[in-house]
């Protein structure tokens, strides 16, 4: 028979660890809303940004620009990966690292001179784990990211990208769709292919809308427009990876607590059938014994 | 020409790829173009143009906002003034004394290359900027 004494220690140690999770995933709920905001702040931005490009293809420019445009040969590549700080998030590490790991080999056997950059240090930690050794490590992205620490990055990138010290930038990280979904997704952020998905819709309207004055010309907008949605691109790489994050941890504690509860509730039953075994068993002691004496 | 009746308040948003700065209603608008500043007042024709760092200036009534914005672009339309900025704050946050700082080491420094010439340029232009737009707000 279980002893009710140990039975009801570890009742108590589920519900510190119940009182854990919930506090967890409180602040999960809370980071979640706050990094929201700023990934809705930030759209913002990018629709002004796309509404631009499609009025400056409206006039019928040409859009071409050296980051836009598939380059021959790729002889050095980058794969950017983008995890969490920290755990306690469900499969969040785990399902990005896998996809990452898939593609570094990949693009092992595609490319002969890659290197691999990661940020949040379960991402460091697991690819270390597996053997691959990152050439650089960003640790300083937590639920915030800021765009003027972004842009550093992304500087960096745009200029080896401009002198050819490599020749493409693969991203690996959580995209955000909707509260209830988040996928791992990898995407070729440099060259970038095109800008944004606003092309049908510009050639479209292309009759309507008002005429406007470029100042100082439509190519030397677009010279500038086309950095710029770069980094903003990278930018919304990162705040979708935070919020994806805080949304993991929020559902992982939910499971948590959830778990928790249900553990008491078996415990609790295991305890009180020991401890009435105990008094039962007592009792038939005694009368055993009154028995006995007469 | 846009439709945009010409009694309609001119209206000025400010973003950055992290929040919206200001949305407001003026009177006039003053916006750092890259090569000198513009007008904007209500029923300006549409126009998109690129920013350079400087002051941008409200005036609604006899008052006037002053902000800094650090390069980007500008779309003017209906009366709507969108500022695409990668940085903005208002002329009194601006930190005169890490920018002088900026400026010093800037034109101190060596270096090598057109690429490198070409940051250094900006950081001049850019601290310089800074330096007159919370200088003037002082």
């Amino acid at each position: 028979m279980a002893n009710p004494r140990e039975l009801d220690q570890r009742r108590k140690s589920v519900r510190n660890i119940r009182k854990i999770t919930r506090t967890m995933e409180l602040i999960a709920t809370a980071r979640f809303k706050k990094a929201m905001d700023r990934a809705a702040a930030a759209t913002a931005y990018t629709d002004r940004i796309t509404q631009l490009v499609s009025d400056l293809a409206k006039t019928g420019l040409q859009v071409s620009h050296p980051l836009l445009e598939q380059r021959e040969k790729t002889d050095r590549a980058v794969l950017l990966v983008l995890t969490a700080n920290r755990g306690l998030c469900g499969g969040f590490n785990g399902n990005l690292i896998r996809a990452a790991l898939d593609r570094w080999k990949q693009l092992k056997e595609e490319v002969p001179e890659c290197r691999l950059e990661i940020s949040g240090k379960r991402g460091i930690g697991g690819f270390k784990f597996r053997g691959h050794v990152a050439d650089q490590t960003y640790t300083h992205f937590e639920d915030r990211p800021s765009f003027t620490e972004v842009e550093l990055i992304a500087n960096r990138y745009l200029d080896e990208y401009t002198v050819g010290a490599i020749d493409r930038l693969d991203v690996v990280y959580m995209k955000y769709e909707s509260v209830s979904r988040q996928n791992v997704s990898v995407e070729t952020l440099l060259p970038l292919g095109s800008l944004g998905d606003s092309a049908p819709e510009a050639e479209l309207a292309a009759t309507s809308g008002p005429q406007y004055d470029f100042l100082p010309s439509p190519e030397s907008i677009l010279e500038e427009v086309v950095p710029t949605s770069f980094k903003v691109k990278l930018f919304k790489c990162f705040l979708d990876s935070a919020v994806s994050e805080q949304i993991a941890r929020m559902v992982a504690m939910k499971g948590a607590t959830e778990n928790a509860g249900d553990l008491i509730k078996t415990l609790s039953m295991q305890y009180n059938r020991a401890r009435q075994g105990r008094i039962t068993s007592e009792l038939m002691d005694l009368i055993g014994g009154v028995e006995a004496l007469k | 020409m846009s439709e945009a009746s010409p009694t309609s308040q001119l209206r000025c948003i400010v973003v950055t790829p992290e929040e919206t700065v200001l949305d407001a209603t003026a009177d006039f608008i003053a916006i750092p173009l890259f090569d000198g500043e513009l007008g904007v007042g209500r029923g300006h024709s549409p126009m998109i143009g690129r920013l350079g760092y400087g002051e941008l200036r409200l005036r609604t009534g006899s008052e006037s906002d002053r902000y800094y914005v650090d390069g980007g672009f500008v779309q003017v339309v209906d009366n709507v003034v969108s500022v695409l900025t990668n940085r903005s704050l208002k002329a009194s946050a601006v930190d005169t004394v890490s920018a002088s700082e900026q400026l010093a080491e800037a034109l101190t420094r060596k270096v090598g290359g057109e690429e490198a010439l070409a940051i250094r340029d900006r950081q001049i232009s850019q601290s310089r900027a800074q330096l007159r737009v919370g200088l003037n707000s002082k």
